[in-house]
């Protein structure tokens, strides 16, 4: 047993204050020290590669012989299952601290809430976009490889046709991991938050296709319609919105989840 | 030192801190004593400014706690043995805490060594024992060396050793000058662990005073604690009398 003793080094040795970099090297530390944030990092890029491999696999004996397009554009759909890995990592990555009752002892050590809030929105968002891209990227590169030597069209990264929509399906996945945080924040539960996530990506687009052609003006703004007919193609489907704007619709969207837990966050007893 | 002052905290309908005031000084150990649910810690979430107070405030060190520019310096606090992600290792979930309020890493292996943990920094806390688990809330506690430390129900889980362990941190904490406030329902453990107690009931103040003076009128602190909080307990099976006579006698 170790002696009960604790030395005393006094008061006044450290100055200054907490400030936005200290908050986030305790958001980064506790974000990598958890196996479950690698796992699931992985299984966003496994996605991405298994879908481009299965889908160069899947078109290398194709006939009529498959397009250049259509082999991005399918390799990149595996950003819908890959969404679903990112947005609940994002979830997690707060809900797990509120079923275990880490926040309290978070805010204990931080009273200024909405900075703990924007530490791991930085943190989280630096890491999902980063990993959002390079699922992206392996996306694309596997399903290239996957049909090496075969008659479909092989395209380069170096086409701006092709690097557009790649970068912007990357920065979809980090948005996604964010829409994620703001969901974990205000719903504070892992199951009730990933459950209303997944609703807010799929449910609308289910009620929308109910109301047949006319829906479409509603449809395109649901962020699973946007990814697949706006961001992960190389030319968006005609009457949807263009790339870039379907991604500042995704910013908004995350903004809105992020803002309103940032209120009720510094309102609500922790 | 620790000051309330009018502390009112509701949750819907039910009152659980009413009008309460009270001192925590340095330089002893200060017990908080209540039946369940007289609101102990809900009280000391209010001074750690996680539950925001209807009425009254809390300074702690003349500030109130979102104003200490480096909070884990001023106030270690364990509120709930379990606060840990079960699949982050000790030594991790220090570190973090650490990081955040600009605390060295070399600090984190010392209270590791300091509470005992040293030996398993590196395992993750998700199968750590309910007493393990005491010990590495009293480190993170005692991270950014605080003048004050507030505990709830510290020796919850721990064996003998580890009580009587606890005991000793606790005072010679308190004897180095430090503001130790203790909540625990263990009144055998408070008489031999606190000089000082702050005792509610319902919410309500009901004694503010040393553990001898207390203690003076009756048998035993226990008889004197059951005394004073009779009329302010909600969850009292009613026909302890007996027993409690017979074990406040052996105690």
């Amino acid at each position: 047993m170790t002696r009960a003793t604790v030395t005393r080094s006094g008061p006044g040795t450290a100055h200054g204050r907490y400030r936005l970099r200290h908050v986030a090297r305790m958001e980064w530390i506790k974000l990598r020290s958890v196996r479950s944030t690698w796992w699931l990092l992985v299984c966003v890029v496994l996605a991405m590669v298994g879908v481009g491999i299965g889908v160069g696999a899947g078109y290398r004996s194709h006939t009529p012989v498959a397009t250049a397009a259509q082999i991005v554009n399918n390799a990149l759909g595996g950003a819908v299952l890959a969404q679903l890995l990112i947005g609940a990592l994002g979830v997690v990555a707060v809900t797990g601290e509120y079923s275990c009752g880490l926040v309290r002892a978070s805010f204990a050590a931080i009273p200024h809430r909405g900075m703990v809030l924007a530490a791991k929105v930085g943190v989280f968002g630096v890491v999902a976009f980063t990993v959002g891209e390079l699922a992206a990227f392996a996306g694309v590169v596997a399903g290239q490889a996957a049909i090496a030597g075969s008659p479909v069209p092989q395209v380069s990264l170096g086409d701006p046709a092709v690097l557009g929509p790649v970068l912007l399906t990357g920065a979809y996945l980090g948005l996604i991991g964010l829409l994620g945080v703001g969901f974990g924040v205000l719903i504070r539960h892992t199951g009730g938050a990933i459950g209303a996530l997944f609703a807010a990506m799929f449910v609308p687009m289910f009620l929308a296709a109910t109301f047949g052609p006319a829906g479409i003006a509603v449809l395109k703004f649901v962020p699973l319609f946007i990814l697949v007919n706006s961001v992960a193609v190389v030319t968006p489907v005609p009457g949807t919105l263009p790339a870039w704007a379907g991604v500042g619709v995704m910013c908004l969207y995350a903004a809105l989840a992020l803002t309103a837990g940032w209120r009720l966050l510094v309102r609500r007893d922790a | 030192m620790i000051e309330a002052r009018g502390l009112v905290k509701r949750y819907g309908a039910t009152l659980a801190v009413d009008r309460l005031s009270f001192s925590v000084r340095p330089g002893v150990v200060t017990g908080f004593l209540g039946p369940n649910g007289s609101g102990k810690s809900t009280t000391m979430r209010l001074i750690l400014g996680l539950d925001a107070p209807d009425a009254g405030g809390v300074r702690v060190s003349g500030r109130r706690y979102r104003d200490l520019a480096w909070p884990l310096r001023e106030v270690g606090a364990v509120l709930d043995a379990r606060a840990f992600h079960p699949g982050r290792s000790a030594r991790a979930h220090l570190a973090a805490l650490a990081a955040s309020n600009g605390i060295a890493g070399s600090r984190v292996e010392q209270v590791l060594d300091v509470v005992g943990l040293a030996n398993v920094a590196g395992r993750r806390v998700g199968g750590f024992s309910l007493g393990m688990a005491q010990r590495l809330g009293i480190a993170a506690a005692l991270l950014g060396d605080p003048g004050v430390l507030l505990l709830d129900e510290p020796v919850n889980g721990l064996d003998p050793e580890g009580i009587r362990w606890m005991r000793e941190l606790l005072r010679s904490l308190a004897r180095q000058g430090r503001t130790v406030f203790v909540s625990s329902h263990l009144i055998s453990e408070m008489a031999l662990t606190a000089e000082h107690l702050v005792v509610i009931g319902r919410g309500r103040l009901l004694a503010d005073t040393s553990v001898a003076v207390l203690a003076a009128g009756s048998a035993s602190l226990e008889d004197a604690f059951f005394a004073l909080t009779s009329g302010a307990t909600d969850y009292r099976a009613d026909r302890v009398d007996g027993d409690r006579d017979s074990t406040a006698r052996t105690a």
